[in-house]
């Protein structure tokens, strides 16, 4: 299977603000701990090669310890932690600034397994890819309707959890234009693996465009099989789900990059697979397999992919 | 055989002494020493099942978009195996080596509770048989528990997880917690009890002093997750609401009772392993451990501050940044005593003389790998790192640091010290070179990576992933790892086996020892000893070898 | 030289379960806590639970801590009537507990009050279920006590083991205590 995977899904490639102040405390961290693994390393490998058991060797003196020495290195240890720990309260403002007194611009609802998104303000709905305009400041609404899951973008900054009944919000930005790969991160049932989430940062007019894209009307189907796609799709129980929020809304399912959260790239032969069984990609995702005819597929292919 | 009066001071109560024949001998024993060869045994046979489950999920994560292992088992093998490695294989192998050696240790004939000591192993084993006994139910709900070793509400509840699967897996701890409780209080009792004439606390070998702190937490935490396990079975059997969001319950509630227990359980998996390489390593160093009260002390503080941390396995779940800043701080602090430990440690080798048996290569690997796995602790206790790095393969890699590159090779040190006085032989040291050099690598191919992939972005549990870049050849290389490892423990059964038919015969004291194990024959007679040394001070042995400088004649002298 | 006598063990481990049983009931207890913090609707300890009638049975298990110190004083003085007379009290009282709590637990379910009907009925049922079930293993205890002082034998019984059942009992009145005054009296503070 494979996938637009080449973007970017780095701890340590940050591309927002809120990801750059956890880089560079991660940075720091780091070297302070890989110092002390060093001297541990170097202290310990020095005294079982100096102190080896050889012909002529010494015998040992039997000591019993220092009080000098454990003061030290218990204060020594003590000091760098709140030197530590005070770069790490700066850090957390910076990576996770206060929700409280905004409103929120979105709403991502995470469903077993995959990401419905609300934009508050225009009320497009859409699923699994997040659209963000380049350099501006979103909140985001968190909320569960079934297990716990996590949204986390690695490159855009920290991972939130998804809890029932506790809901949760975080400010979500992008430096540059691009597309961010991320994934659930929380064990959230047979099919975690393929939660993947994507957030594609479009300049600002770009993203004007996309919303007024998915806030649209998609074109009507034409030909006889989009027609017929169309008659089925309606009539064959797809919208109980699909436009119920039970499953993900497939208004502009043509206009996204992947399939089943990032199981699939979204192309009409992987569509086409997809409905003929979905077991075969994503084994125990709630998607029933309808058992469609191949004559069925090709036409709901041919309806969907004129719902740009 | 004949009933026999023992006196006094060594328990006081007639006795029965068991026959040491035959199977079922063993079925019925009370001798801590069977038990303690019992709880080592059922342990390893617990072992090797979680590391086929591992070695069966590298294998379907060696390559990006696997199906060798569908979604549903594969959840399940992850399950298992950190339920199985952390109830039915570390505290049992800790457990077995304490029941085993404590007694001994502190000069008594048995533990405080020969029958409950029984109790606590049969109770812990047939836990373990019905948390596996769940892959044998059928139907396509059935099977092995699928929903995490910490079984997070609301996936746990009946709703996400409608088969048998998650009940096996709080009946088969229940169970299990019953055996661990029950060894706890036995262990603490012991200790507290039944010690010989002159082992006062302050002489107590740190092996012992360890576990009386470990027995300590078992006693606090065991029962907190009862109380969790019970509410969660009031909740799929009874249709209480306690972790149900949509029915008023919390899910959040949950992960607090759970890590209440959980994070102390952490400690109770690695303190009796500090006490292990605080035996190990003065014996092979030449010289009495480094820091006595400093080590002993520290062991007061970790346990007491395990008991305030848990809530850094929730930074992620929101609950507020001074909420989180107070769990960083303590999670900090607990650094400051590990670390006292591992420069005492380091401290007793200097101006030793170092004698590298098998034994001493796992202890000092310990030290390195332990280091390692604390460190990448520290990261996660910096709330910003783990709001990046939590639920990913950076904590995997963190905790099999401290707890393979820690605990396990602790065991492993274990076995190459104590084999000898258990079986009367010792293994052999070719043998356990290659044993150790193979885990040594296996270990580091394994897990040095999946910091890595943490890193990368990876996140945990999950069976499969996307062909990202790196992504593939990194996890292949940590298969490549699990299956060094598999050999390395091949290498070990095999100088076990040998070792028991021919290794050479060890005598009382082969590695000119100092604590009261070694004052007896290998393995001990079923009193445990014929005669008691005089204990006047922290190493019998030592004193009685060197009667013009026993260790308080040499401290006097220091001043 | 002389040697400091080790703590009796039977009174150590008994001590130490019960220190772990206290934990369990802890968690029990601020779970109860918690839920009854949050806003809900439905049953709860304020519109359900009769306060006077779960007084009385109380008092009886009160009491009962009462008998069996006196019981236990009656065996460190080899009183075997005494120790019969004190324990059969105990278990007296301790049954009238239970059996108020049956009907307690009865009346409740009879107004469809159960521990499937909300948080108050799950806390409440778990929490005072399971303190129900730690008297009734109480009363074994003590009717196995009693069962072999009235048989005349009361040497055969450990004086450790006497006092081990004692102080479990203690525990459980203790827990008790803490549970009808965040359960029962809290309400009526509030």
């Amino acid at each position: 299977m494979p996938g637009p995977y080449t973007a970017n899904a780095f701890t340590l490639a940050p591309a927002s603000p809120q990801a750059a102040a956890i880089s560079n405390l991660f940075v720091g961290t780091l070297i302070f701990l890989s110092a002390i693994l060093i001297l541990v390393s170097f202290l310990v490998i020095y005294a079982v090669i100096r102190y080896r058991d050889r012909p002529g060797a010494p015998d040992p003196e039997q000591k019993f310890g220092s009080r000098k020495l454990e003061i030290t290195w218990t204060v020594v240890p003590i000091l760098s932690l709140v030197v530590l720990s005070g770069f790490m309260v700066r850090a957390m403002s910076a990576s996770d600034p206060p929700t409280a007194e905004a409103k929120p611009d979105l709403r991502i609802v995470a469903h077993q397994w995959w990401w419905e998104i609300i934009y508050l303000k225009s009320g497009v709905t859409t699923a699994n890819e997040i659209h963000i305009p380049v350099g501006k400041r979103l909140l985001v609404d968190f909320r569960s309707v079934d297990v716990i899951h996590d949204f986390w973008v690695p490159a855009l900054g920290r991972k939130i959890d998804i809890i029932p009944g506790h809901p949760n919000r975080l400010w979500i930005e992008a430096d540059n234009g691009g597309t961010y790969l991320g994934a659930c991160a929380e064990f959230c049932g047979n099919e975690h693996a393929w939660m993947r989430i994507m957030v594609i940062a479009d300049s600002p007019d770009d993203f004007a465009a996309w919303v007024k894209q998915q806030a649209g009307i998609p074109p009507k189907p034409v030909t006889a099989d989009e027609q017929l796609g169309e008659k089925i799709y309606r009539e064959n129980i797809c919208t109980n789900c699909h436009l119920r929020s039970v499953g993900p809304d497939l208004t502009h399912i043509a206009s996204r990059r992947t399939l089943a959260a990032g199981a699939l790239e979204n192309t009409p032969e992987n569509l086409a697979a997809w409905l003929h069984d979905p077991d075969d990609f994503k084994p125990g995702s709630n998607m029933p397999n309808f058992k469609l005819s191949p004559g069925d597929v090709r036409a709901l292919v041919a309806f969907l992919e004129t719902q740009k | 055989m004949k009933d026999a009066a023992v006196p006094e001071a060594l328990g006081g109560e007639s006795f029965e002494l068991e026959a040491s024949e035959g199977w079922l001998s063993w079925v019925s024993s009370v001798d801590h020493k069977q038990l303690g060869i019992m709880y080592l045994l059922g342990a390893f046979v617990f072992f090797l099942v979680a590391g086929v489950l591992a070695l069966l999920m590298r294998i379907q994560l060696a390559v990006p978009n696997n199906n060798f292992l569908s979604p549903q088992v594969y959840n399940q093998f992850f399950t298992m195996h950190g339920t199985t490695m952390i109830f039915l294989v570390v505290v049992p192998l800790l457990v077995g080596f304490a029941t085993y050696m404590v007694p001994l240790m502190i000069g008594a004939r048995d533990m405080a509770f020969p029958r409950l000591n029984a109790l606590s192993f049969w109770v812990q084993i047939f836990g373990g048989l019905m948390l596996y006994f769940s892959f044998a139910t059928s139907g396509v709900n059935g099977g092995a528990p699928a929903a995490g070793w910490f079984s997070y509400a609301p996936l746990s509840e009946t709703a996400y997880s409608y088969g048998p699967g998650v009940d096996y897996w709080i009946l088969g701890l229940l169970g299990i917690g019953v055996g661990t409780l029950t060894a706890g209080i036995n262990l603490m009792a012991t200790i507290i009890s039944m010690r010989a004439p002159g082992m006062s606390i302050r002489r107590l070998p740190l092996f012992v002093w360890m576990t009386l702190i470990t027995g300590f937490l078992i006693v606090v935490v065991m029962p907190i997750l009862n109380a969790g396990l019970v509410m969660l079975l009031a909740d799929r059997l009874l249709n209480a609401h306690f972790f149900r969001a949509d029915t008023g319950g919390s899910a959040v509630l949950w992960q607090h009772v759970f890590w209440a227990f959980g994070h102390p359980e952490v400690y109770i998996m690695v303190l009796p392993a500090f006490g292990i390489i605080s035996e190990v390593i003065p014996v092979f160093s030449g010289k009495p451990i480094y820091g006595y009260d400093f080590v002993a002390a520290s062991t007061l503080a970790i346990a007491f501050l395990s008991l305030t941390v848990w809530a850094h396995h929730m930074f992620a779940v929101g609950l507020g940044h001074p909420f989180d800043l107070f769990f960083a701080i303590c999670s900090m602090a607990i650094s400051v005593p590990t670390g006292i430990k591992i420069f005492n440690w380091t401290a007793t080798m200097y101006q030793g003389r170092v004698r590298f048996t098998t034994a001493m290569l796992f202890a000092v690997a310990f030290l390195l790998m332990f280091t390692i796995g604390g460190l990448s602790g520290v990261a996660f206790a910096v709330v910003p790192i783990d709001w990046q790095l939590t639920d990913s393969y950076f904590v995997v890699a963190h905790f099999h640091y401290v707890l393979f590159g820690g605990t396990a090779l602790a065991l492993f040190a274990g076995v190459y010290y104590w084999f000898p006085k258990i079986t009367g032989r010792m293994l052999d040291e070719r043998w356990g070179k290659v044993n150790f050099w193979l885990t040594f690598i296996g270990f580091n191919l394994t897990f040095m990576i999946q910091h890595v992939l943490g890193m990368l972005g990876m996140p945990r549990r999950v069976f499969t992933y996307p062909a990202l870049p790196g992504w593939e050849a990194m996890n292949m290389i940590s298969t490549i790892g699990a299956f060094v490892l598999a050999f390395a423990v091949l290498t070990l059964m095999i100088n076990i086996a040998i070792s028991l038919r021919s290794g050479k015969i060890a005598g009382d004291n082969p590695w000119d020892a100092w604590t009261l194990e070694w004052a007896t024959t290998s393995p001990p007679p079923p009193e445990n000893f014929t005669r008691v040394p005089p204990i006047r001070g922290r190493r019998p042995l030592w004193d009685l070898a060197h009667p013009d400088r026993t260790d308080e004649m040499i401290t006097k002298l220091a001043g | 030289m002389i040697e400091k006598t080790m703590p009796d063990k039977t009174k150590v481990g008994v001590g130490l379960f019960l220190f772990s049983e206290a934990w369990f009931f802890l968690i029990l207890l601020i779970t109860y806590a918690f839920f009854r913090s949050r806003p809900a609707d439905g049953p709860s300890a304020a519109n359900s639970l009769n306060v006077m009638r779960t007084l009385v049975f109380s008092i009886c298990l009160f009491l009962s801590s009462a008998t069996i110190h006196l019981a236990a004083r009656s065996f460190r003085m080899g009183d075997r009537s005494g120790v019969s007379r004190w324990l059969a009290l105990t278990v007296a009282l301790g049954a009238i507990f239970l059996f108020g709590q049956t009907r307690e637990y009865l009346g409740l379910f009879a107004h469809s009050v159960t521990i499937s009907t909300n948080l108050f009925g799950s806390t409440f049922f778990t929490l005072t279920g399971f303190h129900g079930l730690h008297v009734l293993m109480g009363l074994v205890a003590l009717g196995a006590l009693l069962g072999i002082a009235m048989s005349g034998r009361l040497g055969a019984i450990k004086p450790s083991g006497f006092e081990s059942v004692a102080m479990y009992w203690h525990f459980v009145d203790a827990v008790w205590v803490v549970i009808f005054t965040v359960v029962y009296l809290w309400p009526l503070i509030a």
